[in-house]
This record gives structure tokens, sequence and C-alpha cells, in this order.
């Protein structure tokens, strides 16, 4: 998906090429649609690639689960032990950003 | 407003919703696939680090509204200290199922009533986490819908 989404810029980036070719009137306005066009799908690029993150990781808590499950084995300590550190760790980092957040003005 | 300056914003509209959509994965519930009640503690622990780690990157973007960034504020204050008994609950469990089972037939009482109390320690703990992180999980996906 990210390839199209990258050959969709680069077309927007060639037909912004051939804006000259236009007459004078219209050139501008073509010009800010392709612009906008170039933005707009730069955002929908950012929104799909962090959507699609979230999603992998929680495919791969799925896959430990599934694994458990297929195993027959319980969850050990250890594995408890390192899933709350992850906990502890996200949400130190989560409150940092949010103090960096609220102190930009 | 005239009918080009109309398709222009529609064509503009459509460029940044399309590949979000086209490309959205369906979303894992590893919570749901769980069968027994550990299994359940560490996809409800892993489910929500992954949910904060997303919050952190929607808080670090310029672009969330601040009103958004101040409810995810609120949403992990609420279900962090929830999580982290959760996490403590489930491996006292942990232990207790290994201290039992490792134990003697004729010394396991006492190990039984320990196990016994460390489940229904668990099973309040995740009650008490279910509802913060279904919070802070809609609030991230009402930023993506």
């Amino acid at each position: 998906m990210h390839n199209l989404i990258l050959q969709t810029q680069f077309l927007l980036a060639a037909l912004s090429a051939l804006l000259p070719l236009l007459p004078a009137e219209a050139r501008e306005r073509a010009g800010q649609i392709l612009a906008a066009a170039g933005g707009v799908l730069s955002l929908g690029a950012g929104v799909s690639a962090q959507w699609g993150d979230l999603a992998d990781k929680l495919a791969a808590i799925r896959t430990d689960v599934e694994a458990m499950a297929r195993a027959g084995r319980a969850v050990t300590p250890e594995e408890l032990d390192a899933a709350l550190t992850r906990v502890r760790t996200a949400s130190a980092a989560f409150r940092a950003a949010l103090e960096t957040a609220e102190a930009t003005p | 407003m005239s009918h080009k300056t109309l398709r222009a914003i529609m064509l503009a509209c459509a460029l940044a919703i399309a590949p979000s959509c086209a490309s959205l994965p369906r979303l894992e519930n590893p919570i749901a696939i769980a069968q027994s009640v550990d299994a359940r503690a560490y996809a409800l622990m892993g489910t929500y680090a992954a949910l904060i780690e997303e919050a952190a990157d929607l808080v670090r973007a310029a672009d969330t509204p601040p009103a958004l960034k101040r409810a995810l504020g609120s949403a992990e204050r609420a279900a962090t200290p929830a999580v982290e008994a959760l996490g403590i609950a489930v491996i006292a469990y942990a232990r207790a199922r290994r201290d039992l089972d490792a134990a003697p037939a004729g010394d396991s009482a006492s190990l039984a009533a320990s196990f016994a109390i460390a489940a229904r320690h668990l099973s309040d703990a995740i009650l008490a986490a279910e509802q913060p992180i279904q919070a802070l999980a809609a609030l991230v996906r009402t930023d993506r819908s």
C-alpha cells in the first residue's frame, strides 16, 4: 500500500511538471489542487502506517496467546514480569510525551 | 462554492481517506482468545502496553487536538494503576501455582489455599482493569476512525 501511495505522489509531482502547459488563469488553481492533494495523501499515509503498527503489535500478542493455548502451558512469571515492565516503560514514555506536549504552546 | 472547488475538496478527501481505509488492517483482539485466567491477564497487559505506545504517538503528533491529548492523559492515569495491580496479581498467581505444582502431595493444603486466594485476587484485578483499558482503546480508535 505504501508503494501505491508513493506512486500516486510521484504521479502528482509529474502532473505538477505539466502545469506550465495550462492556460495562465487555470495554472494557479491547478497547482493549489495538486499541492493540497499531495498534502492530504501524506496525511493519509501517516495514519495508515500508525494504525498498521498497532495492528502488528496486537497480532503479535495474539500469536503469543495462541501458542500458549496450543502448547497447553501456563504463562510463566518471567513472561508476566516482562509484560508488566513493558506497561511501566510505555506508561513512563507516554507521561513524558504528554508533559512535553502540554509545555509546548 | 463553485462546482470545481467542490470537486477539488472531494478529491482531496478521497486521497486522504483512501489509503488509510484501503490498508487499515483488522485489529486483533488477543483478549478474546485467551483460554485461561493468566493468559487473559497477559493479553490485557500486552494490549494495554500497545495502546499506550499508540497513545504516546498521538500525544507527540502536532495535529492531535489538545482536548484529545488531555482525554488520553486522564484515561492513562486511570488505567495504569489498575493494570499494574493486575500485573502484580497475575505474577503472584503464577508463583502460587508453581509452588503448588512443585509441592509434595501431603504438603499442599496451605499452598492450595494460597493459590485459591491468588486466583480470587486475579479475577478481581482483571475485572477492575478491563473497563479503563476499554476506555483508552475507545479514545485511540476514535482518533483513527
